[in-house]
């Protein structure tokens, strides 16, 4: 490890030096930019698609009591795409458990409500949108020894085939608000969606196919939210 | 922090607060009764503690078939004549919470006693959990007319054949156990000898350790789906096999002081 510590520090200051003499030469000439520059502007743009550009906190829908992580929205917002953190308390098992939830969202349509943001009145009476529908589809995995992705090899071929304990696929409708935060109150977001959703797991829509007594809504869930959009 | 706890609070409290937020299927978060067999054994051992005839109604493997075993408990509740029923596992199928108190809350309907054995689909998960809290122990016995019923997990295959699945010591105990109290023994079981749940390794070894119980009537065992008898041993020892719900029917095991009737009937 010492050995390694000396070989940068002897290299450091072998590979700065060139670099600051590059630049000198570079500000003689900016209005083109090179190939390498190009290069790296474009590199640029693809890694910060990557930086989360929404906070979301969402409790229950099967993820835990409560899930939080990062969102990110494309396609002229109409998808979102949130990668969750959850915690299922310990209730009457032996412990808590932790999932990861990772969610895509599908939003159809947008209603502005009230005045945009630019008009006159109260800030808190402008900006306001509406989502009149959501669609969900999420796959969750729960951590824990009692979960298994498919059947262990202790079982006859086939035995559980139908199921995994661990993943979970969920479906989910919903509907959510927004308020466009005005400019001089801005601190982390632009603007921040409160939402809920009614939704189901595999287990559940398949005991409801197995048997039809089993009831609408027993299978269903509550679940509510709130999206910031930080980016 | 405040902040974001000021953020985090209210979705926990409401989660916390109310049945219409689902955490996940097998969260273990169970609403209403717990602890069922303990509670249904002490009343089949009071109320049938010296009774001629005894008339026991085996059901099993209601799995996801609600409508089925809301028809079966219906059927039997239509009887005047079974003093308590016995189901012989399989309350579930994922095993997941929600499933366990849909199943419950249908048994429940029972006008007579029922307890309930584990089956090897009420493990998936953290079903064997949630049947610890909701049912009690899985191996569990309790004494009628002084015939003592002793209920066995006999699913080794759920624990890979590493634990003392069946439990010999259990059984050892249980012939000693009230010896007084008792002189004649029902087995009950959810998956039998051989099958792919059973530690088929110590079959014969089982054998060996139901003789040790003194007068032995039969077995009964779930797991199959079907409606059979059985002298698995070819030595006498009959083993009866319940049907599953969907299949419509059960078995009354009639236990009178000279032997023992055992019978099939539909709905």
């Amino acid at each position: 490890m010492r050995w390694n510590r000396l070989v940068i520090s002897l290299l450091v200051p072998f590979c700065t030096s060139p670099a600051r003499a590059e630049d000198s030469i570079h500000t003689a000439h900016q209005e083109l930019p090179s190939r390498y520059e190009q290069f790296v502007e474009k590199r640029y743009r693809y890694w910060d698609a990557l930086i989360p550009r929404q906070f979301v906190v969402q409790n229950a829908g099967n993820m835990g009591i409560l899930s939080v992580g990062t969102g990110w929205n494309y396609a002229h917002n109409h998808l979102e795409t949130h990668l969750l953190f959850g915690y299922i308390p310990a209730h009457q098992s032996t412990r808590g458990k932790l999932t990861m939830t990772v969610k895509e969202n599908y939003i159809p349509w947008r209603v502005n409500i009230g005045q945009p943001q630019g008009a006159d009145g109260s800030y808190l009476l402008r900006g306001w949108s509406i989502q009149p529908l959501t669609a969900s589809l999420y796959v969750n995995t729960v951590y824990g020894h009692e979960f298994w992705k498919s059947q262990p090899r202790r079982y006859p071929n086939k035995y559980y085939e139908f199921m995994s304990t661990k993943f979970r696929l969920n479906i989910g409708l919903g509907q959510s608000v927004t308020w466009q935060i005005p400019h001089d109150w801005r601190r982390y977001a632009q603007n921040i969606t409160l939402f809920y959703e009614v939704s189901s797991c595999d287990l559940y829509i398949r005991s409801k196919f197995i048997d039809h007594g089993v009831r609408l809504k027993d299978i269903i869930g509550l679940s509510v939210g709130m999206k910031l959009q930080t980016l | 922090m405040k902040k974001l706890a000021a953020l985090v609070i209210p979705f926990v409290v409401l989660a916390a607060c109310s049945d219409a937020f689902d955490t996940h299927p097998y969260d273990v978060d169970i609403h209403g009764q717990t602890g069922i067999n303990a509670r249904q054994t002490a009343i089949i051992e009071s109320r049938f503690a010296s009774k001629d005839t005894l008339r026991i109604a085996f059901i099993s493997d209601t799995h996801g078939w609600y409508t089925d075993t809301k028809d079966e408990v219906d059927a039997l509740n239509k009887r005047q004549d079974i003093d308590f029923v016995i189901h012989c596992g399989d309350l579930t199928d994922t095993g997941t919470t929600k499933e366990f108190e849909w199943s419950r809350n249908i048994i429940q309907n029972l006008r007579m006693p029922c307890v309930a054995l584990i089956g090897n689909h009420d493990f998936l998960g953290t079903g064997n959990q949630t049947y610890g809290v909701m049912y009690g122990q899985m191996d569990f016995s309790f004494i009628a007319s002084r015939i003592k019923f002793v209920c066995l997990n006999t699913n080794s295959t759920e624990y890979d054949y590493m634990a003392a699945v069946p439990n010999f010591d259990f059984m050892e105990q249980e012939v000693i156990a009230d010896a007084a109290r008792f002189d004649r023994t029902v087995v009950v079981m959810h998956a039998p000898p051989y099958s792919d749940q059973f530690n088929n390794n110590v079959c014969k070894a089982f054998r060996r350790y139901l003789d040790l119980f003194p007068g032995l009537v039969c077995c009964v065992y779930g797991h199959n789906h079907s409606d059979e008898v059985k002298d698995i041993y070819g030595d006498g020892l009959l083993f009866y096999g319940i049907d599953c719900a969907e299949h419509r029917n059960y078995r009354i095991l009639t236990i009178t002081p000279d032997g023992y009737e055992m019978e099939q009937a539909g709905y």
